[in-house]
């Protein structure tokens, strides 16, 4: 057998075992997905209640619809939020990071230096593999959700040229999410304690990717550094794009930079884990 | 019994103190002792967590600046929500400063909660789980107190800080509002203390209860989950539910059934009571509703309690 | 009137397969399917104060159910049971202020931090004074040679200076009863032997009255002058080690040391020849036969050396259990369906995390 076919082999090997492991536990991850929802019921209420008190301000009568905060209005506010739901769904790595340090702490990697098997590649396709089982089952969830919600898409579906740049968007989130946290993993050959340095990433990103609300409504100094930071493609900017915001030049452009981060991420991945590994060689494994 | 136990001392020594002991009659101890009993448990088990927290200093200062981060953030998008507008909710009274003093009693509630409550009601699904109950059910003292004590997470407390801060300073400016300066006095601060009490009460009691559930359903990751989803309603004003059917029906089911709302609601109501007519009776029928659901739910938990250590068989046979 | 006594006790426990998830929990609530297992099927017993009983069995037989009974942490389903007449199950605190229990595969001492605190913890539970917490601790502190270990975070000591510290634990407020679940399991030699000790010597200094479970044959051998067989459930015998041993067991072991080996395959008229490797020389006599068989062997050959004993417990007991062993296996399994743990799931709990805080 040719070495690219053994390698296909194998990696297809580690897909099919992944895919069966999370299949086991499908009742509890619908349930789960939909419980995800329930803290946006306080979101809409919340934002709704905003609103209300801007359009009082504003003397009776005027319509809640109309009012805008940097060009959301009501509707689109509660769309982000969906948005975002969906947006993390496929940039969030839950338990990417976490694994990485404990199998380095445990010398579990030791087999990777074995192996012909590469360890950064494996893991991205288990972690493909779960999320495309994830979805297989969450898209129920979803689905209920966005239907029930249909009323704030005021923009309706997306355009295909905008929908294709979803995709593009959405996958490249993906891509981002895994390599940065990759390398948060990866950073254990260095430091012991790598899951509240985690932790504080996960709030970080919480907050710099627009998982709270849209990063348009920043004030000034922040908004441009932000804009120089990479979260804001992990939720933000997918959800941005699904709602129209972000159009023609504007999205090409914002594919392009996102796509440079991935690779940029990827090298830093390659490149921490080479070091790494010469480190922890060197200390004798 | 006791003559059979005086010989024996006689004949053999180190058994005498224990003679003494049971010669008090059974009862009179606890009454006597009680209250002291459970205050020098209690110190005991915040000086143990103690111990263990500076076991793992590095840890515990992570774990102070990840919470505060959490909490800062929160703060900072309230600020900017109050950069667009200058309420929350239509003629709610929960302005900038009045909205601050609510903020602040949610991160009190909540950093009182995770650091005294919320470890124990996990513990406790795990300890029906291993079967180290059984440890707990041995012990001569209430078995709910016992359970409900041991851990506290004190990096949990940094956010008492802040939000004592940022409870005070929200007062501070409101009562030195040159055009409606807010009436403040001792009463305000007994009351806010003593409905923070309530809240307390309650929250403990609903996650105590839940807990509880453990010993039927097993051990439930999903239900623990459930409660963080939950407790997104307690930390917003009870006024953004007031509207519409479902917001109505929400609103009723966290304030009478899972009287949740009326935790955070009700002590940042009373001591930020935004002047408005017609608002007193209402805050008072709310304040009276409080004491009612404390006793309720606290009675409720006690004997949601007692019916899962009754059907408590251990883990292993 | 006995300390413990045990009146027609049974339990019986209704057993579902438990299912993990939230889903097939609320699905378990509506629609169980129950298997009724016996743990305790009607066990008389009575215990005079200063005994040192032993409780044996194979697992699950009920040994462990029964202690768990006696110390409050269940129900029976039937039958009776006082201990200094008081009704356990009803956990009294004043009962519970006499007793103790320690479990050889679960502690209660906290985990992270020395064992001290702990001790501190009972000091006050149980409301010891302070004059008398020191001058227990230190009584068992020196017994048990742990002087140096009590600063020591209990998670970085050994399995057996744990357990000893798990019995000092225990014995802190000097109680009458003290319930032991296989306290050596999992031990070395040592260690067993150093824990026998100390029961032997405390059980003998305080007359306090121990109750004890364990697999090992050593320790009851070392410890109990009374033993009880329980299986399935049911009280099997109720005696002395010796009684068992002569009730049980219808042979002895004859080892013999023969100065030539003629008609060394003869040997076999007397009993079972178990070991043969000249000029040692192992068989098996029935009981009533041994002097009159020992009087001819050594008429007939020449003895160097010989020595008569009883076969080791272990064989006893595997004697004893292996009677009526067909069901056993049911009640076996019963306890043991412990949950595992549930693997977290993908983006639904652990994204959550952020959530969460």
């Amino acid at each position: 057998m040719s070495a690219l076919g053994s390698r296909l082999n194998l990696w297809w090997a580690i897909f099919r075992v992944s895919v069966e492991e999370r299949l086991v536990y499908r009742g509890d991850f619908a349930f789960g997905t939909l419980m995800r929802f329930l803290p946006m019921l306080t979101q809409i209420f919340l934002w709704w209640a905003i609103f209300d008190a801007m359009a009082a301000r504003q003397g009776d009568g005027t319509d809640v619809n109309a009012i805008r905060i940097k060009g959301y209005n009501l509707h689109d506010m509660i769309a982000y939020m969906l948005l975002v739901m969906l947006a993390r769904a496929f940039s969030s790595m839950p338990g990417l990071t976490s694994g990485i340090a404990t199998s380095i702490q445990k010398g579990e990697i030791k087999k990777f230096l074995i192996q012909p098997v590469d360890m950064l590649g494996s893991l991205l396709l288990q972690r493909i593999a779960h999320k495309l089982v994830y979805y297989l089952i969450a898209i129920g969830p979803f689905a209920l959700v966005f239907f029930l919600c249909r009323s704030f898409f005021d923009a309706g579906f997306p355009a295909p040229d905008q929908l294709l740049g979803l995709v593009l968007v959405l996958i490249g989130s993906f891509l981002l999410g895994f390599a940065m946290e990759a390398c948060l993993g990866l950073v254990a050959f260095w430091l012991l304690e790598v899951s509240s340095l985690a932790f504080i990433f996960m709030l970080l990103s919480f907050f710099l990717s627009g998982h709270m609300f849209p990063l348009d409504l920043m004030p000034a100094p922040l908004d441009w550094i932000i804009g120089l930071l990479p979260f804001q493609y992990l939720a933000y900017f997918p959800s941005a794009v699904a709602l129209g915001k972000v159009t023609g030049e504007e999205l090409v452009w914002g594919i392009v930079v996102q796509y440079l981060w991935v690779i940029g991420f990827w090298v830093l991945c390659r490149w921490l884990w080479v070091r790494g590994l010469t480190r922890y060689g060197g200390y004798g494994g | 019994m006791a003559n059979e136990k005086a010989t024996e001392s006689d004949f053999c020594k180190p058994t005498s103190k224990l003679g003494t002991i049971q010669i008090e009659p059974e009862g009179i101890r606890d009454l006597r002792t009680g209250p002291l009993v459970y205050w020098r448990v209690f110190r005991t088990f915040v000086r143990n967590s103690l111990v263990r927290a500076m076991g793992f200093r590095a840890n515990f200062w992570l774990e102070c600046v990840s919470s505060v981060c959490w909490t800062v953030m929160n703060l900072v998008f309230f600020k900017i929500v109050f950069t667009y507008t200058d309420s929350i909710g239509r003629d709610t009274g929960w302005g900038e400063n009045e909205f601050f003093v609510f903020l602040g009693t949610t991160w009190i509630i909540t950093s009182l909660i995770q650091t005294f409550v919320m470890p124990n009601a996990q513990e406790f699904s795990e300890l029906i789980r291993t079967g180290q109950l059984d440890f707990a059910l041995l012990k001569p003292i209430d078995t709910q107190f016992l359970i409900s004590f041991p851990q506290m997470v004190w990096s949990n407390l940094a956010n008492l800080f802040l939000g004592v801060f940022l409870v005070i300073y929200s007062v501070y400016l409101l009562t030195t509002n040159a055009e409606n300066p807010l009436p403040f006095g001792v009463g305000h601060v007994v009351l806010y203390v003593l409905f923070l009490g309530c809240g307390l009460a309650i929250l403990y009691s609903v996650m105590i209860a839940m807990a509880a559930t453990s010993i039927w359903l097993g051990r439930n990751q999903t239900l623990y989950t459930f409660w963080f989803y939950l407790t997104n309603f307690y930390r917003q004003p009870m006024e953004i539910y007031q509207q519409g059917f479902w917001g109505w029906a929400l609103w009723g089911l966290f304030t009478f059934v899972v009287p949740i709302l009326l935790v955070v609601n009700v002590p940042a109501r009373i001591l930020a009571e935004p002047l408005r007519p017609g608002w007193d009776e209402r805050t008072w029928a709310l304040a009276g509703l409080t004491v009612l659901a404390t006793c309720v739910t606290m009675a409720i938990a006690r004997f949601v309690f007692q019916a899962a250590l009754a059907s408590y068989r251990s883990a292993s046979s | 009137m006995p300390l413990i006594e045990i009146e027609k006790l049974s339990k019986h426990y209704q057993v579902y397969q438990k299912q993990e998830g939230l889903w097939a929990s609320v699905r378990g609530l509506f629609h169980r399917q129950y298997r009724r297992v016996t743990a305790l099927d009607g066990i008389d017993l009575k215990v005079e104060r200063g005994e040192f009983v032993a409780f044996l069995g194979p697992n699950g037989a009920g040994k462990t159910t029964t202690l768990k009974i006696l110390s409050g942490v269940i129900h029976p389903t039937s039958g009776t049971c006082r201990v200094m007449d008081y009704v356990p199950w009803q956990r009294v605190n004043a009962y519970r202020r006499r007793f103790a229990l320690v479990m050889g595969q679960k502690n209660q001492l906290w985990w992270d931090l020395p064992a001290q605190e702990s001790f501190r913890l009972h000091q006050h539970i149980y409301q010891i004074p302070a004059d008398q917490f020191q001058a227990t601790r230190d009584e068992l502190v020196d017994l048990l040679g742990l002087g140096k270990l009590l600063r020591q975070p209990v998670r970085e000591l050994s399995l057996g200076e744990r357990m000893k510290m798990e019995l000092t634990a225990a014995l802190l407020h000097r109680p009458e009863i003290l319930f032991l679940d296989e306290p050596t399991i999992g031990l070395d030699v040592v260690a067993q032997h150093n824990i026998q000790q100390f029961l032997k010597h405390y059980q003998e200094a305080r007359r306090i009255t121990i109750l004890l479970t364990s697999h090992y044959m050593k320790d009851i051998e070392a410890l109990c002058q009374r033993v009880v067989i329980i299986n399935e459930g049911r009280i099997q015998f109720d005696g002395s080690l010796a009684e068992i041993v002569g009730q049980f067991h219808q042979e002895r072991i004859v080892s013999l040391r023969l100065g030539n080996s003629n008609g060394i395959d003869d040997l076999s008229q007397f009993g079972r020849v178990t070991r043969l490797q000249p000029p040692q020389v192992q068989l098996r006599i029935p009981r009533a036969q041994v002097t009159s068989s020992l009087a001819e062997i050594l008429n007939r050959y020449q003895v160097d050396d010989v020595s008569v004993s009883d076969p080791p417990l272990e064989e006893v007991f595997a004697h004893l259990f292996t009677r009526g062993k067909s069901d056993i296996k049911e009640t076996a399994d019963s306890g043991t369906a412990a949950a595992s743990d549930s693997a977290a799931s993908d983006s639904a709990a652990s994204s959550a995390g952020v959530v969460r805080r």
